[in-house]
């Protein structure tokens, strides 16, 4: 058995045996109704909701648009050897690969401005919107901006090769990327929606 | 020679015995309600050394009694009983000089007064009731009745070797709000144990001397303090700082004072009890003018014998309502505490539960209501226990809106209980606790650390996934040279 099997079987066992041993103990002591879903998402925290969509926010965007340069840039820089004059051309890719990590920083900073501490709005249900909604917000953002950036490095790193074969091939490449680039803004547009119902709300 | 051996033998024995003896008391389990006793006789009584019980064992009367007869029948007949107020082994621990301090020590003349003794017994632990009707045993087993005296009149008395007498000296005690007057009242008993031993030395009579109390001087060693006041655990667990915890500590204690054994407070429809409620404290307090007035309706609410007035409570199937009334509470001629319950089914549950919808408290035609309803629920058939009900520490209760009254009211309950329907037998069904297994810090905890364990994860798969290339190796080719010159 590889390293993969063996850290994936284990983990998928450990969680499953505690969902099931925690279900037959609740069955047993005939203590169902304990099992509260409402009661966690009420009482936890909701600077945790907030703080984690944040840090969801930029960090997935961030892998996205990191996973999307690294593939590019292997591709022209290896292109780049026999073909050097696509190296200026091809940088646009990488633009819109970090184009997709700048929405993400923004959305975080955007999200943060609304996670204020105060006290009296704790007792209010205006504050269960809020968390969600700045947790849902972040998830959005990063989740959209992940696959976005994976997506224009791929499709950046096939430009750059055709390009370094046939120079007219990039600029209908381009079009590709700029299609898979509007994903990434489509997930930022989701979240300013989100977010500012809370601000309005408030 | 063989005499002196045997003598310093003895003296060291003794000390040892000393030392045991203070870390036996130091040792022994549980010190709720034991006495110790400890025994001796004078010099030249030669007596049988008794086997001192073992560690942590608790002396009963049965064998009190056994102990105390075999030592009166060796030994001297002449009985002097030295019955403090109350002893517990912590007064040997705390002021006897048992941490290597001997200096200190209150007990100088008890020391020197065991340690020149022939025979001694230490019993660390006797069940008080044993050590209470001591007396009662030495009367029965001496044929005497006791004399009650101090040391002037005991210089006055003759004794006789043949005949037995009981001579009893009473010995104060008191815990007194600091240390220092505990141990200038040790150390006054001690010097009347000095006294007496020296009246009896010059008397050279031989007797037998017994040193114990009535009464356990300390309730069981450890107030449980612990985990937090509140309601449910949470991550922090103390609020406030050492003053806080002081005053707590003390309302605890006085709290754990009261006996905690009575019934709840009931109401009957008819027959049948509908409403069940039982709190082991419950007190209100009123901001006015800018300090806090409180009032404790605990023994008017709960207690043996205790029935409050429940006029006004009603309950059919789907609501039930408690009123409390009571006079004379903080100025108000009437005060009402009224618990408003509802039960109803719940669709995505598919059970029926039940909710405390308000507390309110009425007085003078003011109504303060709290609500309940958000944090103490259980399923109809249960009950609903919580450690703490209150409205200010880790609240349960939140006042209705931020103008009613109760913004100035401070309400509550210790270890509290309440059922409000389908009770049977007027006793509490099974009790649904307000804290459960993990509380909510715990989940975000799991949580957060679940996502990163599933990055964690990720990533090492995409680590473990890295291959050296191999695709230009070439086994039988030449080996690379880096030559280290230019």
């Amino acid at each position: 058995m590889n390293g993969h099997a063996i850290l994936y079987t284990g983990v998928t066992l450990a969680f499953w045996s505690t969902i099931l041993i925690v279900g037959i103990c609740y069955t047993i002591f005939d203590l169902g109704f304990r099992f509260d879903v409402a009661w966690f998402l009420t009482e936890t925290s909701p600077f945790m909701w907030a703080s984690l969509g944040i840090g969801l926010a930029i960090s997935l965007s961030v892998v996205g648009a990191a996973w999307g340069i690294y593939i590019t840039g292997s591709s022209i820089i290896g292109g780049g050897v026999k073909a050097p004059r696509i190296k200026t051309k091809n940088l646009v890719s990488i633009i819109f690969c970090e184009a997709v990590a700048i929405y993400g920083i923004i959305m975080a900073i955007v999200i943060s401005n609304m996670a204020e501490v105060s006290s009296e709005h704790l007792l209010l249900i205006m504050i269960q919107k809020k968390r969600y909604s700045m947790f849902g917000a972040g998830l959005t953002v990063g989740f959209s901006n992940l696959f976005c950036g994976i997506c224009v490095g791929i499709v950046g790193s096939g430009a750059a090769l055709a390009d370094a074969q046939n120079a007219s091939l990039f600029v209908k490449i381009l079009i590709v990327e700029i299609f898979g680039s509007a994903i990434g803004l489509f997930g930022v547009i989701v979240a300013i929606l989100q977010t500012s119902k809370v601000k309005m709300g408030d | 020679m063989a005499t002196t051996g045997t003598m310093h033998l003895q003296r060291i024995s003794a000390s040892l015995a000393v030392l045991l003896a203070l870390f036996s008391l130091l040792n022994s389990a549980k010190c709720d309600e034991q006495v110790p006793l400890i025994l001796w006789t004078s010099e030249g009584v030669s007596t049988s050394t008794q086997a001192p019980p073992a560690a942590g064992h608790i002396v009963e009367q049965q064998q009190l009694s056994s102990y105390l007869e075999k030592a009166l029948n060796e030994g001297a007949k002449n009985v002097v009983l030295f019955l403090q107020d109350k002893m517990s082994i912590e007064d040997f621990t705390m002021y006897g000089g048992a941490f290597g301090n001997k200096q200190d020590s209150v007990y100088p003349n008890l020391e020197v007064a065991l340690m020149s003794s022939s025979s001694r017994l230490v019993l660390p632990a006797v069940s008080w009731p044993a050590s209470n009707a001591v007396i009662g045993q030495l009367q029965d087993q001496l044929e005497t009745s006791p004399l009650y005296m101090d040391p002037e009149t005991l210089s006055q008395l003759r004794l006789n070797a043949s005949s037995s007498a009981l001579l009893v000296f009473r010995l104060p005690y008191g815990i007194g709000a600091d240390l220092m007057s505990a141990k200038e009242i040790l150390s006054g008993n001690d010097e009347v144990i000095g006294q007496v031993m020296s009246i009896m030395k010059s008397q050279s009579v031989p007797y037998t001397a017994i040193y114990t109390a009535l009464r356990p001087s300390r309730e069981a060693a450890s107030l449980s303090m612990e985990a937090g006041q509140g309601g449910g655990r949470s991550l922090l667990q103390y609020r406030g700082g050492y003053r806080d915890r002081e005053r707590e500590r003390e309302r605890q204690r006085k709290v754990k004072e009261r006996p905690g054994v009575y019934g709840p407070v009931e109401f009957k429809e008819g027959d049948e009890t509908c409403i069940l409620l039982w709190a082991k404290s419950l007190s209100v307090k009123i901001l006015r003018s800018g300090t806090w007035e409180d009032h404790d309706l605990t023994p008017s609410t709960f207690g043996e014998g205790v029935s409050p007035k429940l006029h006004g409570s009603s309950c059919d199937k789907t609501k039930a309502r408690l009123v409390l009334n009571y006079e004379n509470v903080l100025g108000h001629r009437s005060f009402k505490l009224m618990f408003a319950m509802s039960q109803r089914h719940y669709k995505v549950s598919a059970r029926r539960w039940f909710t405390l919808d308000a507390v309110e408290l009425e007085y003078d035609g003011t109504k303060a209501t709290f609500n309940g309803s958000r944090h103490i629920y259980a399923p109809a058939e249960y009950s609903y226990r919580c450690e703490s009900v209150t409205n200010f520490r880790w609240p349960l209760l939140t006042p209705r809106t931020s103008k009613d009254p109760s913004n100035q009211w401070r309400v509550s309950f210790e270890d509290f209980q309440i059922q409000g329907f389908n009770v049977s037998s007027s006793e509490f069904s099974y009790a649904s606790d307000c804290a459960g297994f993990f509380s909510p810090g715990i989940w975000m905890g799991l949580i957060t650390s679940l996502l990163m364990v599933l990055v964690l994860t990720y990533g090492l798969h995409m680590i473990m996934q890295l291959r050296t290339m191999d695709r230009f190796d070439d086994p039988k080719g030449p080996a690379i040279s880096v030559p280290q010159t230019e």
